[in-house]
C-alpha cells in the first residue's frame, strides 16, 4: 500500500464525480465533483445541513447504516470505486478512518480502545499492540498523559483527552485518509487548540478531511477549503484564496458571516 | 409574581418528594412486614419445649403399705391412681390427696392372690401377672360428670379389656402378653433360670360361637450368650426382643405360632455393658436400648451392605446419656419421643431428630413412671411416696436444624438421606420435612429455565436491537411483550398436559433437534452468503434474516421428528426409555426437567428479552459508528462494543428472570410431578419450594409442624432472592463503574 502511495503521489487520492444522495424524497447532495490530493488537510465548511457531514460518510460509506439513503455517481479511492456493492467495506473502512463530533471511546481500557481496531483484525500479539499503542498515542500528542494509567477506563478522560483517544485508535490501523467530522465542536478552546496542533502534525502521515462550522478553524488548519450550501457544492480551492479572494458571492457572503 | 412562581415551584418540589419518600419507605415497611409475618408463624417451630409442674401429692396415708405397681394420671391432671399388689386401683384428687375411690380388678383368674407385675400396655391398659402365672388385662378410665347443680366431679372406672385370659402356668418371674387381632394371643413368659417360653393362644369360633381355644407353647432353645436383664415384644406380638448382661441384644420372630425364629444377636454395648431396659419406639420399628451406664440408643432393621436381602439390627441413632443406669424407656404414644429415667431423673428426647428435648428431675429416686395416653402429662412416684405431675408442652420435637437441612436416617431407610415426605395413610408415620430437596429442586428448575432461555433470550435481544430493521422490530418486540402477560397457569397447564405427552412420545426429537437445527442454520447461512453476494436481494433481506430462518427452524424439527423412530431404532435398540434405563440406570419421568426447561423458559424469555432489548437499544449509535468506522463487521460491533457496553444492563435482565424463575409456582407445580428426588438427571422431574407451598399448605394442620415448616420454606425462599438480588444489585454497579452508563 505504501509502494502504490508513492507511486501515485500526484494522483488524488480521492476523487467523487456527479455524487447524488437522497434521504428518502429529500435530495441532500446535488451533483458533487471534487478532487483530495495527499496529504493535504482538505476543510468543509458551509451552514448547517448543506450535506458537509453527509458528504463526509459517503467516503466511508457510513450512509450503509442509514436505510433511507440512496446514492448515485461515484466515488474512487486510490482508483477504486467506493461504492460498488462489491467493495470490501471493512477494508475501505480501516484504509479510511474516521473521528466524530462527539468523543465516543468504548467503554473499554485506553489500552483496549487502541489496539480495538487491530484486535478486530485478529491481531492479538502483546508486542505488536503494545508498539501500536503507544506509536498512535504519540502521534496523538497524547502518550505523556496516560502512559501511567493504559489500563484506566478511557471513560474517566476530558472531553479533549477523549477526542485525541478517538483520533489515536482511528490512527492505529494506520488509515490513508482520517475523515474528522467537527471533532472540536464538543471542546473548551484549550482542548480545539491542541487537537488543530495535532492536525498539523498528522498532515506529514495522512490526508485529512475536517469538517467544520468554524471558519477560523478552517483558516488555521487547512490547505483546502470546500464550501457547500444547500447540497450543492459551491466553490473549492486553497484555503487561503477561499478566505481571502472568494470567487462566488454566496462563498463571501457566508466567510464574511452574512447568513449561516 | 416571580417570587410566587419560585415559592410554587419549591412547594411542588417538597411536596413530590414527601410523595416519593412516602412510597419507598411504605414499600420498605411492607416488604420487612411480610418477612416478619411469615417468619412470626415458622419461629415457634425452634422454641424450646416446657415442663410445668401441675400437682405434687404425698400418697394417702390410707393405702396400703405394699409395693405400687403401676401409677397414672388423669389428663387434666385432676385425679391419679395407684396399683397395689392385691390388684386394687385407688385413686384419688391431685389437689390435696384425699383418696375418691379404691376399684378392685374385676375378673381375677381364679386361685390368684397377688398381683406379681403390671405391664403397660397402652391407652390406660395394663396386663397384670398375677402369682399364679396368669394374665389378666384391665383399663383405667377417667369420665368427668356433670351433677344436677351442674359441678363436674370426675368419676373412674376400672373395666376387663383384652381377653388374655391365659392359664395360669407357674414359676413366671416375668411376663408380656398381646392380643393378635382376630386370632387369639400370645404370653411370652420368662421362668427361672433364663428360660423364655412364648405361648400362642388360637381362638376359634364354632357355628354355633362356642370358642374354641387351643395353646401351643414353645420353649427358646437358642442358648442366650449372657444373663438376661431386659426383655420386650413389640405391640402386635410378633417379635421378642431380649439384653443381656454382657450387652447383647438379641431379636425373634415369634409371629407364627410353634415356631420360634432367632434373627439377630448383635453386640448393643461397646464395653459390654449390661443392657438394662428396652422398649419399642411408636410404629413398632425401632428398638430403644438403654445399658447400665446410661447410654440410650435406637435399633431397627437395615439391609446392610454385602448380606443380601437380610435385614440387620443396626444402631440408628444415640441419644444423650443419662447420668446412671437406665432403668425406664417409655415410649409417646404420639410421636417417636422417648422418656428415659436413670433413677434420679428423666430425659425427653426424639429419636430421629436427635434432640434432647427436656431434663425433668424429681425431688427424690424414682419408684414409678407413668405417661398419659396423650403422651403430655408425665406422673412419678419417688422414695417418699410423693407422686409428682408434670404438663409437657413440646410443640415441635422433631423439627431441628438436622432434620430440616442434614441428611437424617429415618425408619425402614438403609442410609441416612434428604427426604421430603409429610404425609401418609398410617397414624405412626413420621414426616420427613427435609428442605434440602425442595432448594435443590428450585435451583435446579431454576438452572434448566436459564440455561434455555438465557441464550435464546439475550441473541434475540441482540438481534432485534443490532440487526433486525427497525419497523420488523416494532412488531416484534410487543409480540414478545404480549407473552409475558401469558398466565403461568396457562403455560403450565400446556407444559403439563400437552408438552409433556407430547415431547414423551419422541423425547429424541428434542435431543435431534438440537443438533439438527444449528446444523441446518449453518447450512442455510452458508449458501444464502453465495447467493446474496452482490445480488439486489442484500438490500430487501437485509434485518428480515430471520424470516427465512423460520422454515428452516421449522424442517429442521420436522427432520428430528422424522428421525426419532430411526435413530431410536439404530441406536437405542428400538426403546430409548428402556436402553436408559437398562443401561444408564435412569428412570424417566413423563414431567421432567426438559419440559421444566422449555416451560419456564418460555416465561422468563420475554422478561430477560424485553430488559436485554432495552438496554442494547439504549447503547449510542455513536459507539457503534466507531466500532463500524474502525472496520469492525456488524458482528464485531455488537459482540465486542455493544454487548459489553450494555452489560449491567443486560446482566440485569438476566437476574430479574432468575428471580421470576425461582419464585415461580404454578409452571414448576404443573409441570414437574412435584417429586422431592435428587437427581440432577434431565429425565427426572423435581420440588420446589414454592410449588411444595402450594401443593401442602391447604392440607397443613393450622400451627402443626407441616404448617411452620412451609412458612419457614417461604422465609428461606424470601432470603434466597434478597440474597441475589442483593448480590445481583451489587455486581450492576460493578460492571456499571467498569463497562459505562447504559
Amino acid at each position: 500500500m505504501a509502494q502504490a502511495q508513492e507511486q501515485n503521489t500526484n494522483s488524488p487520492i480521492l476523487t467523487v464525480s456527479d455524487l447524488n444522495l437522497h434521504y428518502g424524497e429529500a435530495q441532500a447532495l446535488k451533483g458533487i465533483n471534487l478532487d483530495m490530493a495527499r496529504h493535504q488537510v482538505t476543510a468543509f465548511i458551509g451552514p448547517s445541513g448543506c450535506g458537509k457531514s453527509t458528504l463526509l460518510r459517503c467516503f466511508n460509506r457510513m450512509n450503509d447504516l442509514v436505510e433511507s439513503a440512496r446514492i448515485g455517481g461515484s466515488i474512487r479511492f486510490n482508483g477504486e470505486e467506493v461504492n460498488n456493492p462489491a467493495t470490501d467495506v471493512i477494508a475501505l473502512r480501516r484504509s479510511i478512518g474516521m473521528v466524530f463530533q462527539q468523543s465516543n471511546p468504548f467503554p473499554k481500557s485506553i489500552y483496549e480502545n487502541i489496539v480495538y481496531g487491530l484486535r478486530i483484525a485478529g491481531v492479538n500479539d502483546k508486542a505488536t499492540l503494545d508498539e501500536a499503542v503507544e506509536r498512535s498515542l504519540q502521534s496523538a500528542a497524547i502518550w505523556n498523559e496516560v502512559k501511567d494509567r493504559l489500563n484506566d477506563s478511557a471513560l474517566g478522560l476530558s472531553g479533549g483527552q477523549a477526542q485525541r483517544i478517538c483520533i489515536a485508535r482511528a490512527i492505529a490501523v494506520n488509515p490513508e485518509i482520517i475523515l474528522m467530522d467537527e471533532p472540536c465542536s464538543a471542546l473548551d478552546p484549550i482542548s480545539t487548540l491542541k487537537i488543530e496542533e495535532l492536525i498539523e502534525e498528522l498532515k506529514s502521515k495522512y490526508t485529512i478531511v475536517i469538517v467544520t462550522h468554524n471558519m477560523q478553524q478552517a483558516a488555521r488548519v487547512s490547505d483546502v477549503t470546500a464550501f457547500f450550501y444547500l447540497g450543492e457544492l459551491i466553490e473549492v480551492g486553497g484555503t487561503r484564496k477561499i478566505f481571502t479572494n472568494p470567487e462566488k458571492k454566496q462563498t463571501e457572503d457566508y466567510i464574511t458571516g452574512r447568513f449561516g | 409574581m416571580a417570587k410566587k412562581f419560585i415559592d410554587k415551584s419549591r412547594r411542588n418540589d417538597r411536596l413530590a418528594e414527601l410523595l416519593i419518600r412516602i412510597g419507598g419507605i411504605m414499600v420498605i415497611i411492607s416488604v420487612v412486614w411480610i418477612l416478619v409475618m411469615i417468619s412470626r408463624v415458622a419461629l415457634p417451630l425452634f422454641y424450646p419445649p416446657s415442663a410445668k409442674m401441675t400437682a405434687t401429692v404425698q400418697l394417702p396415708a390410707a393405702l396400703p403399705a405394699g409395693k405400687i405397681l403401676a401409677i397414672g394420671a388423669e389428663e387434666g391432671q385432676q385425679g391419679a391412681f395407684v396399683l397395689d399388689e392385691s390388684g386394687s386401683f385407688h385413686f384419688f384428687k391431685a389437689s390435696d390427696g384425699s383418696v375418691a375411690a379404691s376399684i378392685k380388678t374385676p375378673a381375677v383368674p381364679s386361685g390368684a392372690a397377688r398381683v406379681v407385675s403390671a405391664e403397660y400396655t397402652g391407652k390406660s391398659a395394663y396386663n397384670l401377672l398375677w402369682d399364679n402365672g396368669a394374665i389378666s388385662s384391665v383399663a383405667v378410665a377417667f369420665a368427668s360428670v356433670k351433677d344436677a347443680e351442674g359441678k363436674v366431679t370426675l368419676a373412674q372406672d376400672v373395666s376387663s379389656q383384652d381377653d388374655l385370659s391365659f392359664p395360669p402356668s407357674g414359676g413366671v418371674l416375668q411376663s408380656s402378653a398381646r392380643r393378635i387381632e382376630g386370632k387369639g394371643a400370645v404370653r411370652i413368659d420368662r421362668l427361672a433360670g433364663d428360660h423364655l417360653r412364648v405361648t400362642h393362644q388360637l381362638v376359634e369360633k364354632d357355628l354355633l360361637e362356642n370358642e374354641k381355644r387351643t395353646n401351643t407353647s414353645t420353649e427358646i432353645a437358642d442358648p442366650l450368650p449372657g444373663r438376661l436383664t431386659a426383655l420386650t415384644v413389640d405391640s402386635k406380638g410378633h417379635y421378642l426382643y431380649a439384653g443381656t448382661d454382657n450387652g447383647w441384644l438379641l431379636r425373634w420372630d415369634v409371629s407364627e405360632p410353634g415356631q420360634v425364629r432367632l434373627l439377630d444377636t448383635v453386640q448393643a454395648s461397646e464395653e459390654r455393658r449390661a443392657v438394662t431396659s428396652l422398649a419399642l419406639v411408636l410404629g413398632d420399628m425401632s428398638v430403644a436400648v438403654g445399658d447400665a451406664k446410661g447410654t440410650l440408643s435406637t435399633w431397627f432393621p437395615v439391609t446392610l451392605a454385602g448380606t443380601g436381602e437380610d435385614k440387620r439390627l443396626t444402631r440408628i441413632h444415640r441419644l444423650r446419656p443419662n447420668h446412671g443406669t437406665v432403668s425406664v424407656i417409655i415410649p409417646s404414644p404420639r410421636d417417636k419421643t422417648l422418656f428415659s429415667g436413670d433413677g434420679t431423673e428423666i430425659h425427653v428426647d426424639h429419636m430421629t431428630s436427635e434432640r434432647n428435648l427436656l431434663t425433668i428431675k424429681p425431688g427424690a429416686a424414682m419408684v414409678q413412671t407413668a405417661l398419659s395416653p396423650k403422651g403430655n402429662t408425665l406422673t412419678v412416684l419417688d422414695s417418699n411416696r410423693t407422686m409428682t405431675v408434670w404438663k409437657m408442652d413440646i410443640p415441635h420435637p422433631e423439627i431441628s436444624f438436622g432434620t430440616l437441612f442434614t441428611k437424617v436416617w429415618y425408619e425402614g431407610y438403609d442410609r441416612p438421606e434428604y427426604s421430603w415426605q409429610s404425609s401418609a395413610a398410617n397414624d405412626d408415620f413420621e414426616p420427613k420435612m427435609s428442605l434440602v430437596p425442595l432448594v435443590f429442586g428450585t435451583i435446579k428448575a431454576t438452572l434448566c429455565a436459564m440455561l434455555f432461555a438465557v441464550p435464546l433470550a439475550l441473541l434475540a435481544a441482540l438481534y432485534t436491537s443490532q440487526f433486525m430493521s427497525p419497523k420488523l422490530k416494532g412488531r416484534v418486540k410487543p409480540v414478545v411483550e404480549i407473552m409475558a402477560a401469558i398466565p403461568s397457569v396457562v403455560i403450565g397447564f400446556l407444559a403439563g398436559l400437552w408438552l409433556a405427552p407430547l415431547i414423551d412420545k419422541s423425547i429424541l426429537t428434542v435431543f435431534l433437534t438440537v443438533v439438527i437445527v444449528p446444523v441446518m442454520l449453518l447450512v442455510t447461512i452458508f449458501f444464502w452468503k453465495r447467493i446474496r453476494t452482490a445480488s439486489p436481494l442484500q438490500r430487501i433481506t437485509r434485518g428480515h434474516e430471520f424470516v427465512a430462518m423460520i422454515p428452516v427452524v421449522l424442517i429442521g424439527i420436522y427432520c428430528a421428528y422424522l428421525l426419532n423412530g430411526v435413530a431410536e431404532t439404530t441406536l437405542f435398540a428400538g426403546d430409548f426409555k428402556q436402553w436408559l434405563y437398562s443401561s444408564l440406570g435412569v428412570r424417566y419421568d413423563q414431567r421432567n426437567s426438559i419440559i421444566i426447561a422449555i416451560a419456564l423458559g418460555f416465561a422468563v424469555i420475554p422478561i430477560i428479552f424485553t430488559i436485554a432489548e432495552d438496554a442494547i437499544s439504549n447503547v449510542p449509535r455513536n459507539l457503534t459508528a466507531a466500532s463500524l468506522a474502525l472496520g469492525a463487521s456488524r458482528w464485531q460491533t455488537a459482540w465486542r462494543v455493544v454487548l459489553p457496553s450494555a452489560l449491567p444492563g443486560v446482566f440485569s435482565a438476566v437476574m430479574i428472570g432468575f428471580g421470576r424463575a425461582i419464585g415461580e409456582t404454578m409452571i414448576v407445580l404443573m409441570a414437574t410431578g412435584n417429586t422431592p428426588i435428587m437427581s440432577w438427571s434431565l429425565f427426572n422431574g423435581l420440588r420446589s419450594l414454592s410449588a411444595n407451598i402450594a401443593v401442602e399448605i391447604p392440607e397443613a394442620p393450622l400451627d402443626g409442624s407441616l404448617y411452620r415448616v412451609l412458612f419457614l420454606s417461604a422465609v428461606l425462599l424470601f432470603v434466597f432472592t434478597f440474597i441475589i438480588n442483593t448480590v445481583a444489585e451489587a455486581l450492576r454497579q460493578r460492571f456499571r463503574k467498569k463497562y459505562g452508563r447504559y
